[in-house]
């Protein structure tokens, strides 16, 4: 089993109609044993921007911290904050730098720009990263969540639309995978602010 | 997402002295998808008709679900070689059967006979992974899926082959329904309806894996007979 | 005159020497900006970091202090941007202004002539105006150097994108043409 499936995940975000959606679930685990129920794996960036951590969960908090880290220095040093695209940019750029000794870590970014148009980005560990206009998948549960996104997604959805296509596409995604799931979590990103629902799933 | 190749991997190598850990394997996955869905008085079966070996394409029409009778069919997936002598030797026992019986096999007899085949060989078994889907004698639909050795279990949805994950959980989502708290559980599908979850499901799967497309098969299996219909799936 | 990246021009008054080596610590700089966002620095930050290493050269043991003036103009996201850095390292915004031997009497001249709403043609002629006040004898095309920021929309993305660029002789030769 590859490092990357240790602790298992499933991260996902898809565009809408002047709307983006970010959404993981909550299992920690070691290999198969279930050790949290809670943990995070999206974390806010800005009051526009949303990161996710698919990955090894030591990796995902360490990264956390420097992109909260850097994105705070960004703030003081250029007094505006950081754009969705320039913060993509910033990660790729601090994974690549790993190069050799990657994080374990895929992440996903969603964001609205300053237009409010969505923005959505994932990198494999080392920053190679993609600007999809549809949806980004990641985790353990990649595959089911490529089937789901690819048969629910529509374009164009608006925030509530979208909120019920990324729950059900996460929900039944992460059923199929023994390593994700126990609930999850979805932030919809509008103009008028963040809209996040916590998502009760089978706990098994 | 894991590498598929290794940095010690030495492609093209001369054979060597089979000894040790460098044993020739005899199971080769030609790739593909089928599923299964069945309706109270019908069953949908779809396989797309890929024949692959690794990034090479061997045939864009290799087809790996078959008629056993006018009520049931069987889709065989991973190993088309595998698939094609287990549909033979069914179609044989089929034969045999109606010769001893006077009568047509049934769907439930072809199903536990599948499994005791499939068993038979557990110590070198088939490498397939099959489903069998067909009409029962009360008229109403079923599919059954069976592992390699012969597990048996009869479901309304099933999907197996190299886009297995990708379509099982949406046939969980839109056949099964799970998830969805308002939906009465006993609602069943129309024959429309599950054709255009199938073709569905293997659009997308197109999409994203490698190893299906370029053409689909559905049968659809009710109490008039098998209804056999070819569409086109994208070819890159 | 230098570039500095895509949007970013500089010039300076006083020691050449210089002044290279600060063009050189100023690409540096702006290269690993774009390096890490994917997008030219703003003028703000790489007036800052030029004023940093200034600042360091009046304080560190061993060096003397840079003996140049700096004019760094430049277009980003909050438009356009004129600075200036002194070698002490202390550093100015401006709408118009100039350094150098003749430098009060052409800020003199400029606060009459400038406004805000000019266009590049008004300011390119006006900057001409302004030199011409404090050059003695003839100003011909070999004798001065105009660097213009024009926004430009990119071939392969349409993306309106500033694009920093050093006027060729021909081009200074029809501006003074039509001043007489």
């Amino acid at each position: 089993m590859s490092i990357m499936q240790y602790n298992g995940s499933a991260v996902v975000a898809m565009t809408g109609k002047n709307c983006v959606a970010i959404a993981a679930d909550k299992r920690l685990g070691q290999r198969a044993l279930t050790v949290d129920m809670g943990f995070d794996k999206v974390f806010p960036m800005t009051n526009r921007l949303y990161v996710g951590l698919a990955g090894l969960a030591t990796d995902v908090k360490t990264l956390h911290d420097r992109f909260r880290m850097h994105v705070n220095l960004y703030k003081h040093r250029e007094e505006r904050t950081i754009a969705p695209k320039t913060f993509a940019h910033m990660v790729s750029h601090m994974l690549y730098e790993r190069r050799f000794g990657p994080y374990f870590v895929e992440p996903v970014i969603a964001g609205l720009d300053d237009n409010q148009q969505p923005f959505i980005c994932n990198m494999d560990l080392i920053g190679c990263p993609n600007f999809p206009n549809d949806f980004v998948v990641c985790g353990t549960a990649d595959e089911n969540l490529f089937g789901m996104c690819e048969s629910l997604w529509e374009p164009d959805l608006g925030p509530e639309e979208l909120f019920e296509t990324i729950s059900q596409a996460l929900l039944n995604a992460v059923d199929r995978d023994a390593m994700s799931g126990w609930g999850a979590i979805v932030h919809i990103l509008t103009p008028d602010g963040v809209i996040t629902r916590e998502l009760k799933g089978r706990m098994d | 997402m894991e590498f598929g190749l290794q940095l010690n991997e030495r492609p093209m190598e001369a054979p060597r002295e089979a000894h040790g850990h460098n044993h020739w394997n005899p199971y080769v996955d030609t790739g593909g998808t089928s599923l299964a869905i069945a309706g109270e008085d019908f069953v949908l079966v779809a396989s797309d008709t890929r024949q692959s070996d690794g990034y090479n394409i061997n045939t864009r029409y290799d087809s790996k679900a078959f008629e056993l009778s006018n009520k049931t069919v069987l889709a065989l997936s991973i190993c088309s070689a595998d698939g094609k002598r287990l549909y033979e030797i069914l179609e044989q026992r089929a034969q045999l059967y109606f010769h001893k019986h006077d009568k047509p096999i049934g769907t439930e007899a072809l199903a536990q006979l599948l499994s005791n085949t499939l068993y038979s060989r557990r110590m070198f078994p088939y490498y397939v992974f099959p489903i069998l889907a067909g009409v029962k004698a009360d008229g109403k639909g079923v599919a059954y899926s069976y592992d390699a050795l012969g597990n048996m279990k009869d479901v309304t949805h099933i999907a197996y082959g190299s886009a297995a994950a990708l379509v099982q959980p949406f046939l969980d989502s839109q056949v099964g329904f799970a998830n969805q708290r308002n939906a009465d559980p006993n609602r069943q599908l129309t024959r429309d309806q599950a054709m255009r979850i199938a073709i569905d499901a293997f659009t997308g799967s197109t999409e994203r894996d490698i190893y299906t497309g370029d053409w689909l098969e559905i049968f659809v299996v009710d109490a008039t007979g098998v209804h056999k219909e070819v569409r086109e799936l994208k070819h890159d | 005159m230098a570039k500095i990246c895509d949007s970013i021009g500089m010039v300076y008054s006083g020691m050449g020497p210089d002044f290279r080596v600060l063009v050189n610590s100023a690409r540096k700089a702006a290269q690993k900006y774009i390096q890490t966002y994917m997008e030219d620095p703003p003028v703000r930050i790489l007036v800052k970091e030029l004023a940093g290493i200034m600042q360091e050269f009046t304080q560190s043991g061993g060096v003397r202090p840079f003996g140049v003036s700096l004019l760094l103009a430049g277009v980003d996201e909050r438009g356009p941007n004129l600075y200036q850095v002194d070698p002490s390292g202390s550093y100015f915004p401006w709408k118009a202004t100039a350094i150098g031997k003749n430098m009060i009497n052409s800020k003199t001249f400029l606060e009459k002539r400038f406004n805000g709403d000019m266009e590049l043609e008004d300011a390119v002629h006006t900057a001409i105006l302004t030199l011409k006040e404090g050059i003695e004898g003839q100003m011909t095309e070999e004798s001065i150097d105009i660097g213009i920021i024009n926004t430009i929309s990119a071939a392969e993305s349409g993306e309106a994108k500033p694009i920093f660029k050093r006027l060729t002789k021909t081009e200074i030769k029809d501006y003074l043409s039509n001043i007489v």
